[in-house]
C-alpha cells in the first residue's frame, strides 16, 4: 500500500541498535570483572560523575557502552534513579579517612607527614611494548617502610584554623533528612554550598578540569596552592533506628582543599568525590575557590561552571543534534524565502531596510 | 504478620520506570504549572535511560502520568516512527502496560517534539510538548538567575526589541520556531520548538498542554481554554508558515504543514509532515473507513 513509505523506520533503528551490540559481543560476568579489577580509575571515574558507588554496576555500565563514558555514566544514573533513598550516612570528617595518599604543597612537611602512596606523579611514562610480545610486564615489589604511615591523618585546615589564618566556617545543625540532596531537588541560583560541592562531586572529569584550568591558568584572580590532597577509603557508618551506628563498608573517596590569599587571610577551595580522581578534584576545587570571587570570569562563574560541566547533561544535548530536525529548518527556510520574496516584490528598497554600508556596497 | 506479607516480589522497575517519590513530585510541580500558565516550575528531573537532550523532561511526565488503560502516542517531528519517537513509545509502554497507537483521535497521551497534530485535540486528551530551551528569555539574558527576575518583573521590553530588530534588517520578524507567546495575560513562554503554524492551536485549546525541560529542570503549562498570544506588533500581523497552498504529494491534501523533500532536478516535493494524517487521508482515498476528525486548520487558514 502506497502509505507503507512514509513510516519504515523503526526495523532500521532496531538493527543500527543490534549493529553496535554485535560489535561488543558477549557480556559475561568474566568481562565484567576484568574491567573491574583491570581499570580501577576509569571505575572510580564513572561511579564519581554517576553519583552511585557500586563498582560491579560501574564495570557493567562501562561494558555495554563498550568504554564510552560518557553512555556509562548515563546507564549508571538512569539505574541510580530507581532506587530509594533508604538512609543517610554520618558525617565523614578528614580524621575519619584511612588515607592511602596525602600530599600538601603548601608546606613541606604537615603534621601526621606527607604520605605518597600509589601514584604515577614521579614516573617515568614509557609504554611497556614488551608485552605485546608475549614478555609480561610485572611490576618491582613494593619493600614496605619500616615504619608503616599511620591509617588516619589529622586535618591541616584545623592546624591552620587554630593558628587563626582561615576564618572557621559557622557549623549549621541540619537534621539528616533534610541535608540538600542536587538529585531530588533542582539546582537554584545562587546554589547552596551543598548543592555546588554535590554538582562539583559528580561534574564531567574533563569539563571540570577545561574551566578548572582555564581559571587556574588566567582566566580569574585565584592562584590555587594544594593545601591538602588525599585518596582514602571513606567509612560508611549509618545509624540503626535503635541509635546505634554501625560500619555498612567502605567507600573510595578522593579529596582536596585548595588555598589561596585572599585580603584578610587565606581562603579554603574544597572538593570531594567518589573514587580516586586526583585531577577531577584538584581542578573542582579550584572552580569552588573562584567562585567566591567578585566579579568571577565565566570560566568561574558558578552558574556557568555547574551546568556545563554536567556530563550527563551536556553529552546528552550534544548528542541530540543528531535527531531530525527538518520542521524548525522548514520554518525558517519558509521565513528567509519570505523575505527573499519580498525584495522582489518591492521595486524601492523597503522602508525599513538599512542603507548597506560603503565595504558592502563594494561587495 | 510475616515480613513477607509487607513487601512485594522484587521487580527490576518500578511501575512507570521512576520511583513514587519522584512521580508526586513531578505531580505537585505540574499541578503548580498549570495553576500559574506559563510559569516555569523548577523540577528535580531525574535521569532516564534516554539521553537529555532526547526528550527526558517529555518522557517523566508522560511517565508520571501514565495509568495501564493509557493510550500513548509519541511524535517527533510530525512522525511516529522516527528515531526518537518510536524509542520513546517503546519505553512507555514497556515499563508502563500503555498501548500505542499513532492515530492522533485514539491516543490519550500525545507525547511531541516540534509539532502539534493536525486533528484537534479533545478535553480528554494531554499533549506533552518535550522543550529543549524552556528560556524564551536565553537569547537576551543567558543568566537564568536574572531571566528569572525578569519574569517576575514581567519585564519582556527585550524580547519585543529582538522581534523589532528582525523586522528592521530583513523586513519581517525571523523567527522560526520557538516563537515566544503570552500565556494568560503575564508570563512569556517559548512553546517549545514548533514552527509558528502551530502556536495558535495552544490558544484557547480545549487540551492540557504540558511542556518540560528535563534537562534545563522547568516544566510548564497551557490549561485548557487559556490564551496564548505570539508576541506581535499591533500593525504587524502573526503569520505562519506559507504552506497554505501545498499539496502533499503522496495524499494529495493541501492546506497543511509540509515537510519539504528536495529533488534531484533542483525542484521540490511536498509531504504532510503531520504522517499519520497523511496516512489517513490515503486509507480513505484507497476506500477504508477511517475517521478523520476536526482540523484547527482548513484549507490553510484557521477561522
Amino acid at each position: 500500500m502506497a502509505y507503507v513509505a512514509t513510516r519504515g523506520g523503526e526495523r532500521a533503528i532496531e538493527q543500527a541498535e543490534r549493529l553496535f551490540r554485535d560489535d561488543l559481543g558477549v557480556i559475561d560476568r568474566a568481562r565484567v570483572d576484568a574491567l573491574r579489577n583491570g581499570l580501577p580509575y576509569l571505575i572510580d571515574r564513572v561511579m564519581g560523575e554517576a553519583s552511585l558507588y557500586e563498582p560491579d554496576l560501574a564495570a557493567l555500565a562501562l561494558a555495554q557502552a563498550g568504554g564510552d563514558l560518557y553512555e556509562a555514566v548515563l546507564l549508571l544514573r538512569a539505574y541510580r534513579t530507581t532506587q530509594p533513598r533508604l538512609a543517610v550516612a554520618e558525617p565523614v570528617t578528614q580524621p575519619d579517612l584511612f588515607t592511602m595518599r596525602r600530599i600538601s604543597a603548601a608546606f613541606k612537611d604537615i603534621p601526621g607527614g606527607q604520605i605518597l602512596g600509589p601514584t604515577l606523579d614521579y614516573s617515568h611514562r614509557l609504554l611497556q611494548v614488551g608485552v605485546l610480545s608475549g614478555r609480561d610486564y610485572r611490576p618491582d615489589a613494593v619493600e614496605p617502610a619500616a615504619v608503616p604511615a599511620p591509617a588516619t591523618q589529622p586535618s591541616l585546615a584545623a592546624w591552620q584554623k587554630a593558628q587563626a589564618l582561615i576564618p572557621d566556617h559557622p557549623v549549621e545543625a541540619v537534621a539528616p533528612d533534610d541535608i540538600p540532596d542536587v538529585t531530588r531537588e533542582p539546582l537554584l541560583f545562587p546554589a547552596s554550598r551543598a548543592h555546588k560541592l554535590q554538582s562539583l562531586a559528580r561534574a564531567d572529569t574533563g569539563g571540570a578540569l577545561a574551566l578548572g584550568y582555564a581559571t587556574m591558568r588566567g582566566y580569574g584572580s585565584v592562584h590555587p596552592t594544594v593545601n591538602e590532597l588525599r585518596l582514602a577509603e571513606a567509612p560508611v557508618r549509618l545509624r540503626h533506628p535503635r541509635g546505634t551506628i554501625f560500619s555498612a563498608g567502605r567507600v573510595r573517596v578522593s579529596q582536596t582543599e585548595v588555598i589561596s590569599k585572599a585580603t584578610t587571610g587565606l581562603e579554603l577551595g574544597f572538593s570531594a568525590t567518589f573514587g580516586w580522581n586526583e585531577v577531577k578534584v584538584i581542578a573542582a576545587a579550584t572552580l569552588d575557590l573562584a567562585s567566591n570571587q567578585p566579579n568571577p570570569h565565566p570560566a568561574s562563574n558558578e552558574e556557568f561552571v555547574l551546568y556545563h560541566t554536567e556530563p550527563v547533561e551536556s553529552s546528552g544535548f550534544c548528542i541530540h543534534f543528531k535527531l531530525p530536525h527538518y520542521v524548525t529548518f522548514q520554518s525558517s527556510l519558509d521565513a528567509l524565502r519570505r523575505v527573499k520574496a519580498d525584495r522582489k516584490a518591492t521595486t524601492t528598497a523597503p522602508k525599513m531596510e538599512r542603507q548597506p554600508k560603503k565595504e558592502e556596497a563594494v561587495l | 504478620m510475616t515480613l513477607q506479607e509487607l513487601t512485594r516480589p522484587w521487580t527490576a522497575f518500578n511501575y512507570g520506570f521512576l520511583d513514587e517519590s519522584a512521580k508526586r513530585e513531578i505531580r505537585r510541580r505540574m499541578l503548580k504549572a498549570i495553576a500559574i500558565p506559563g510559569y516555569q516550575v523548577p523540577y528535580a528531573s531525574r535521569e532516564v535511560p534516554i539521553a537529555r537532550g532526547w526528550g527526558t523532561g517529555g518522557l517523566q511526565v508522560t511517565l508520571t502520568l501514565l495509568k495501564p488503560d493509557t493510550v500513548v502516542k509519541v511524535i517527533d517531528q510530525g512522525s511516529d516512527d522516527s528515531v526518537n519517537a518510536s524509542s520513546i513509545r517503546k519505553f512507555v509502554s514497556r515499563v508502563g502496560g500503555a498501548a500505542e497507537t499513532s492515530d492522533t483521535s485514539e491516543a490519550t497521551i500525545i507525547q511531541s517534539r516540534h509539532r502539534i497534530p493536525e486533528e484537534k485535540l479533545r478535553e480528554d486528551q494531554v499533549l506533552v510538548l518535550q522543550v529543549p530551551n524552556p528560556e524564551p528569555l536565553r537569547p537576551v539574558e543567558p543568566d537564568m538567575s536574572v531571566a528569572r527576575e525578569m519574569h517576575g518583573d514581567a519585564d519582556y521590553g527585550q524580547l519585543w526589541l529582538i522581534l523589532y530588530e528582525q523586522l528592521v534588517k530583513s523586513g519581517r520578524i525571523m523567527q522560526g520556531s520557538s516563537y515566544p507567546s503570552m500565556v494568560n495575560g503575564r508570563h512569556v513562554m517559548t512553546p517549545s520548538p514548533i514552527p509558528r503554524w502551530d502556536v495558535p492551536k495552544l490558544n484557547q485549546a480545549e487540551h492540557l498542554t504540558i511542556l518540560s525541560a528535563g534537562r534545563e529542570k522547568r516544566i510548564f503549562a497551557v490549561p485548557p481554554y487559556t490564551s496564548v498570544e505570539p508576541l506581535v506588533f499591533d500593525d504587524v500581523p502573526y503569520r505562519v508558515e506559507d504552506h497554505q497552498d501545498k499539496t502533499c504529494y503522496r495524499s494529495n491534501v493541501s492546506g497543511f504543514f509540509m515537510n519539504e523533500l528536495p529533488q534531484e532536478d533542483g525542484s521540490s516535493r511536498y509531504e504532510l509532515s503531520d504522517s499519520h494524517f497523511g496516512i489517513k487521508h490515503i486509507q480513505r482515498a484507497e476506500g477504508g473507513s477511517v475517521e478523520i476528525a476536526e482540523t484547527y486548520y482548513n484549507n490553510g487558514r484557521m477561522e
